[in-house]
């Protein structure tokens, strides 16, 4: 099943009609129409010039969405590539069922996967951190100090980030990663030995243009890169979100993870 | 009976930009859109939570016998900016649900759009808006 694109509600049409309605006094209702659930309130997003800090960095900040797979990270290839990852790893992510899919179980999304819900760039001097409304509700912390990756990395979700600015972009490098999270809804694989790069390029104040490279020669023939747009959401703010204060029904999820 | 201008914003075709909207699994994991549900009954329970906000229906067949339905909506962050509030639905609400079924048949069901009593629609989001319309009658 194909991934359903929703639409903005800046080239929204309001249909009006003439309703009859009971003399009590009702809330307003919900202006989505059915099936629309999505995250789209708002402005468009802008698109003049991005912004500078004082220390005269690209200024990133901002409440974004998108800018990585969710439901297929093939969907990030340039056009023509295909994935190349291995045949025996192939037949791993065959195998994967739709309910072992960490995220729907409420764990990280780890990188470069995303969810559709808004998240935050925060810089300073010496980190950047990405704060994501969704999944797990937590943050991804980049080190923006010039320092290297340790030589004993415990494996984690969101590995070790370090960062640094090439022009106008910023990269994220990350080593350290554990083999637990999925790249997408279909579950593509990954070995501890993924190292991704990110090139971080805010083309205009309401685009970042997000290129990974993802490099892990255990599951893959040669390092492959995907690229993801996040717009930015004007006058969105983070909402809590506690994926795991009721999430009893992953048990009816059903099938292979590939069919989705 | 007053009568009211009643507005809906109906999004177009074309946009700005879009995107995949998508919860935090696939609809198509969970529930079928091939098998449509219409379920009209009384709200019992109302669950604002994260991932996914829920509501059950009691429907009553023609015995009389009582059947509790367990309806998935998409999460309040996204019901939320789509106009819902927490008191958008509440106990005791007659309403009619459309959605589609759970796979796994279980007395479960991703709920498109829910009528109130009133006449009036309260918009669903289901999964985060990745239910597509049922199939033609």
């Amino acid at each position: 099943m194909k991934p359903v694109s929703v639409v903005g509600l800046p080239l929204a049409l309001a249909v009006c009609a003439l309703v009859a309605v009971s003399a009590q006094q009702t809330p307003p209702a919900p202006t989505s129409p059915a099936g629309a659930g999505s995250q789209n309130r708002g402005p468009a997003a802008p698109t003049g010039p991005a912004k500078r800090l004082p220390n005269g960095k690209v200024d990133l900040s901002g409440v974004w969405q998108g800018g990585g797979p969710v439901g297929d990270i093939k969907l990030g290839l340039a056009k023509g590539e295909t994935l190349p990852i291995r045949p025996e790893w192939q037949k791993i992510m065959d195998a994967r069922q739709s309910k072992d899919d960490p995220e729907a179980n409420c764990l990280p999304t780890g990188v470069p996967r995303r969810d559709p819900y808004p998240w935050r760039i925060l810089q300073t001097d010496t980190h950047a951190f990405m704060l994501f409304e969704g999944n797990i509700h937590s943050y991804r912390q980049i080190f923006m100090d010039g320092r290297k990756h340790p030589a004993d990395l415990d494996p984690t979700w969101y590995g070790h980030s370090i960062g640094w600015w090439e022009g106008d972009t910023m990269v994220v490098d990350t080593v350290g990663f554990n083999d637990l999270f999925w790249f997408d809804f279909i579950g593509t694989p990954h070995t501890e030995k993924l190292h991704t790069l990110e090139r971080y390029t805010r083309t205009n104040l309401g685009t970042l243009v997000i290129e990974t490279t993802v490099d892990d020669l255990g599951a893959y023939t040669r390092p492959f890169k995907i690229t993801f747009t996040a717009r930015l959401r004007p006058g969105e703010e983070l909402m809590e979100y506690i994926c795991n204060e009721n999430n009893g029904y992953v048990k009816h999820i059903t099938g292979p993870a590939k069919d989705f | 009976m007053r009568i009211r201008l009643v507005c809906v914003l109906v999004a177009m075709a074309a946009a700005a930009w879009t995107t995949p909207a998508l919860a935090h699994h696939s609809f198509a994991a969970e529930y079928d859109a091939n098998k449509p549900v219409t379920l009209k009954g009384t709200v019992s329970k109302v669950e604002w939570t994260n991932p996914h906000a829920r509501f059950y229906v009691d429907v009553k067949d023609d015995k009389g016998t009582v059947t509790t339905w367990n309806l998935e909506l998409a999460s309040p962050n996204v019901l939320r900016r789509n106009g819902w509030t927490r008191t958008s639905l509440n106990v005791g609400d007659e309403v009619t649900v459309e959605g589609s079924w759970a796979k796994d048949g279980s007395k479960m069901a991703n709920a498109r759009v829910v009528k109130l009593a009133d006449g009036r629609r309260v918009f669903a989001g289901s999964s985060g808006g990745d239910a597509p319309p049922p199939p033609p009658q």
